[in-house]
């Protein structure tokens, strides 16, 4: 059901201002309408003075910095006590201060060690390559080895460079080269140090790129520089290593501390961000809400004990204006509460209409035990929803497996009501239908008028709540046209049952008169458009009817699936393979099972019934309150 | 003369059922392709349309629901 609202309006000193934010806050169930939706009150959008505005900035930079910290150092949930605000925000600055640097130095050393690591395996292939070509002067003191891999289609420059070396030094140079692989040749030129800056011009103006390894591990022969390169991977492998640890270490201190701040220093910048929902003279301020009428003495004890006499609440009169923007709360009992989520799904009901929500709690999960109605689906499905719903918190997700379960548990009934258990399995083990079995030839017939019975119920019931909306809310186009339909449809079953002979054959005149009459009334409520589409909405209807043969043609699907899996499980030749396969096709059935009739329920409801009915749109009710729990 | 029965007409019968259903399966098909490809576009940039979009979704779902409606009726009453 819808909670009933009571439109109100706060007027008060501005001095004041603060104070009755930090009631309304703790109040938890005001909802503030923004200025601009109540034109009723005459009064400028109040603007923020300067100190709130520059509060407001400091507050998201600190929780831009927490969040990035947070982000550095892994969100955990806190368990730290709770302060207050203003100590909150200077303990949270200064502990930003703090641990900002010392963060930053650490992943900036990161990043720059993890970038090296990236780069240096590519050295390492290189120098392997130069290693079999190494001669023995390279690790004279006095010498400077160079190294270049050159492309085998450009093997002669390599052949010139040599010669060139060697004239250079007069001999004192020592140059080999090899083919490394099937297209690298690889060159090292070994020479006294003193020609290095000559053979860097060589090598410069025949465009070879010598290979040059990062600066801090200096010079020396491929074999050493290899040894020196492996030395520092692992130095690397060790500091980061270290890094994460000190970083691990500062998230055990601090995570918790930051996601409280967090939470505290975001709250406090929603609450001052709801002052541009005020109003402002020059020394008051207005603001307009809604609270539910049960709170409403409660709310207006806290102002008045509080703030004082000075403070001004009273409940504005309900128009059929302020009742359409009315926010809407929605209340049932525990067990309808699941199916809350998925009314809203679609939208909200409108404020003071029907809230379906109990009537879908009724009818779904009967609707899913009739399409699965299987014993053993639905005890697994049960069993699965129930393991699902610990794992899970609160949210549609969670509401979702609740309903599975509730479905499950219909299906189980519906299963000793077909006699099925793993589809066929349940005959074989002694499980006979206590009411019919729906696999069978010769009842089909039953399972589809059972499906089209309990549509004409469901759609039936749909009329006659649009039928109540359509007078409660005055409204001829709607009590013509859902009127219409229901007179057209329930003359509609009449000649169906006259036709099979459950009804007296002197009914049918008169049950084809009320079918007119009813497709007339449907038609008067579209216009002169009515002539044609009237009778068209009546076919509609009867399909909206048909549309629950999906009950019997889904349920049918899965017996059918049931069945194959137990026929080829027993037309193996193997038992374990038989058993096997048999799982195989039980679990995609199960899948199936989980989802299809789910979605098929929530569809009938969706389509089916709610458009009978339902008056959707309404908004939510937000009630002003701290997001700490 | 004595008329011998060909045995066709349950298997016209069979064949009838089989083209209400499947025929019907491939409109409702085509019609959920296009309908969920342009519904998970929607969702990607707004999931709270999650319900309207199911709903649109499931709407041509009736069209094989009518089809497997034919297709009883065949089996049931031309059998």
């Amino acid at each position: 059901m819808n909670v009933p609202m009571l439109p109100v309006q706060i007027v008060g000193l501005k001095a004041d201002l603060h104070l009755v934010l930090h009631v309304l806050r703790r109040a938890a169930c005001v909802h503030i309408d923004e200025l601009a939706e109540t034109p009723e009150i005459a009064a400028r959008p109040l603007a923020l003075d300067r100190e709130t505005l520059r509060q407001q900035e400091q507050l998201g930079v600190l929780v831009a910095r927490i969040d990035g910290l947070l982000k550095t150092l892994g969100d955990r949930t806190s368990t730290e006590p709770s302060a207050g605000d203003g100590a909150c925000l200077d303990a949270a600055r200064e502990g930003v201060e703090e641990l900002l640097p010392e963060v930053q130095a650490l992943v900036s050393r990161r990043d720059s060690l993890q970038a090296e690591l990236l780069s240096l395996p590519r050295y390492e292939s290189t120098l392997r390559k130069l290693l079999p070509i190494i001669p023995a002067s390279a690790h004279r003191p006095e010498n400077m080895t160079v190294g270049a891999l050159v492309s085998r289609a450009h093997v002669g420059i390599l052949d010139l460079i040599g010669r060139r070396v060697v004239d250079l030094t007069a001999g004192r140079a020592e140059v080999i080269a090899s083919d490394v692989d099937a297209a690298t040749r690889a060159m090292l030129i070994v020479f006294p140090a003193e020609f290095a800056a000559d053979i860097e011009g060589v090598l410069g103006r025949e465009d070879v790129s010598r290979l040059r390894l990062p600066a801090q591990l200096g010079e020396g022969p491929p074999d050493i520089m290899l040894e020196k390169l492996q030395r520092r991977m692992s130095d690397i492998s060790h500091e980061l290593s270290r890094i994460e640890t000190a970083l691990g270490e500062l998230a055990g201190a601090w995570s918790g501390r930051l996601a409280r701040w967090r939470t505290i220093l975001s709250d406090e910048i929603e609450a001052n961000s709801i002052l541009s929902s005020f109003g402002e003279t020059d020394t008051t301020f207005v603001l307009a809400g809604w609270v539910p009428e049960t709170e409403y003495q409660r709310v207006r004890d806290m102002l008045t004990d509080e703030v004082g006499e000075t403070l001004y609440i009273e409940p504005l009169r309900m128009t059929p204006e302020r009742r359409e923007r009315a926010p809407v709360q929605l209340k049932n009992p525990a067990p309808a509460r699941p199916f809350e989520s998925l009314v809203s799904l679609l939208t909200l009901p409108r404020y003071g209409h029907i809230d379906p929500t109990r009537l879908m709690a009724f009818f779904m999960p009967v609707f899913f035990g009739m399409i699965l109605g299987d014993v053993g689906y639905g005890a697994l499905l049960i069993v699965l929803s129930l393991f699902l719903r610990r794992k899970l918190r609160k949210g549609v997700a969670r509401d979702v497996v609740v309903v599975l379960a509730m479905g499950a548990g219909w299906a189980i009934v519906f299963g000793f009501l077909f006699g099925e258990l793993f589809g066929t399995l349940g005959e074989e083990i002694g499980l006979h239908p206590l009411w019919f079995d729906r696999a069978s030839a010769e009842h089909v017939s039953a399972l589809l008028i059972m499906s089209l019975v309990v549509g004409a119920v469901h759609i039936t019931l749909g009329l006659i709540l649009g039928l109540f909306e359509a007078l409660r809310d005055r409204s001829r186009s709607h009590l013509l046209e859902r009127g219409g339909m229901l007179l057209g449809l329930v003359s509609l079953f009449f000649i169906v049952a006259v036709a099979v002979d459950y009804l007296p054959r002197g009914l049918m005149s008169p049950a084809i008169a009320g079918l007119i009459v009813g497709i007339v009334l449907l038609g008067s409520s579209l216009g002169w458009l009515g002539v044609i589409m009237g009778p068209i909405e009546f076919i509609g209807l009867v399909g909206n009817v048909l549309s629950y043969l999906r009950i019997a043609a889904i349920g049918l699907a899965s017996v059918y699936l049931a069945k194959v899996a137990n026929d080829v499980a027993g037309a193996v030749g193997t038992l374990i393979v038989g058993v096997i396969i048999a799982v195989l096709i039980h679990a995609l059935n199960l899948v199936l099972a989980a989802f299809s009739p789910t979605i098929h329920s929530l569809r009938l409801h969706y389509v089916e019934f709610f458009r009978k009915f339902y008056e959707g749109g309404g908004r939510p009710y937000r009630p002003f309150r701290s997001t700490i729990e | 003369m004595e008329v011998v029965d060909s045995g066709i007409g349950p298997g016209l019968i069979a064949i009838g059922a089989g083209l209400a259903v499947g025929l019907a399966a491939i409109g409702t098909g085509l019609a959920q392709a296009r309908i969920g490809s342009a519904g998970a576009g929607v969702i990607a940039e707004k999931p709270e349309a999650l319900g309207p979009i199911i709903l649109l979704v499931a709407i041509p779902e009736t069209m094989v629901i009518l089809g497997f409606a034919v297709a009883a009726m065949v089996l049931l009453l031309g059998g």
